[in-house]
């Protein structure tokens, strides 16, 4: 089996069998990359088609210090978000203030329902999950899914998204709390106040 | 959380928050919780709605004709 260094060598030689080959491996990864961070398809097409084109013209550029989905992570996530920036700008909806995450830190305190993976084939349920995620900035976004949906480590995800670990450590707790709130209010787990 | 929590713990529960939750748990933390009801629910409950993404949000293929375009966008051959 041929190592992956030495199929990006041929890939730069402009050996078009080598470049199908590094498409392929990494196609899958990307496409759902785009879509956990566009939610919908025809964005995460997008997304794959234009993180592979830049794959191409600037493969010369990959130092080989990272790896290589961690470099076409970076190039993904970034065409990922200033898509969605820019989407928000064309639709007016920028949002001048960003949720009160310090407001949520330990705002709903009764336990949740047991078994709650069975709610999972409930569609109002999967929707909940969907439109909690199409609510949370893009920022915090990103971070949640390189870490907890891609299982990038801390340091791989600010690798990324070029930030530091402290913030990426500080983002996702604001996501996982903000995703969080969300689901105890369509659980109806809305408690006493601190 | 009824009764008063110092900075110090809730800062290290924000950290941990933020943080692998396999990693070892800073052993203040998990003290804490052994008291502390609300904290151990609340915690919980972050580590149940990741649960739940993970389930829901779980690896597609690339469809067939998205494949396709793809490649035919970077003029490569798909074979």
């Amino acid at each position: 089996m041929i190592k992956e260094a030495e199929i990006i060598r041929m890939a730069l030689n402009g050996d078009q069998s080598a470049q199908t080959e590094l498409v392929k491996t990494h196609s899958t990864r990307i496409y759902n990359l785009g879509l956990r961070i566009m939610r919908n398809e025809e964005d995460a097409e997008d997304v794959l088609q234009e993180t592979f084109i830049t794959m191409l013209n600037k493969l010369q550029q990959f130092s080989g210090k990272s790896s290589l989905y961690t470099w076409l992570y970076r190039i993904a996530t970034n065409i990922a978000l200033q898509k969605l920036r820019e989407k928000k700008r064309l639709e007016a909806k920028i949002s001048i203030h960003e949720p009160d995450f310090e407001a949520l830190r330990g705002s709903q305190l009764r336990e949740w329902p047991e078994h709650l993976e069975e709610k999972i084939n409930d569609e109002q349920f999967r929707n909940c999950l969907s439109v909690a995620m199409e609510d949370l900035p893009e920022n915090y976004r990103a971070v949640f899914v390189l870490r907890d949906l891609e299982n990038l480590s801390t340091k791989e995800a600010a690798g990324v998204l070029e930030i530091s670990e402290a913030n990426v450590k500080v983002r996702l707790m604001r996501a996982r709390l903000f995703l969080r709130d969300k689901l105890a209010h369509h659980l109806k787990c809305v408690g006493e106040t601190r | 959380m009824k009764h008063q929590h110092d900075e110090k713990i809730m800062n290290k529960i924000a950290e941990q928050l933020g943080a692998d939750f396999n990693a070892e748990v800073i052993a203040e933390v998990a003290e804490h919780m052994r008291e502390c009801p609300d904290c151990k629910i609340y915690v919980d409950s972050v580590k149940q709605t990741i649960k739940l993404y993970r389930v829901t949000e779980s690896e597609f293929s690339v469809p067939e004709d998205v494949s396709d375009r793809l490649f035919k966008v970077l003029k490569l051959d798909n074979r």
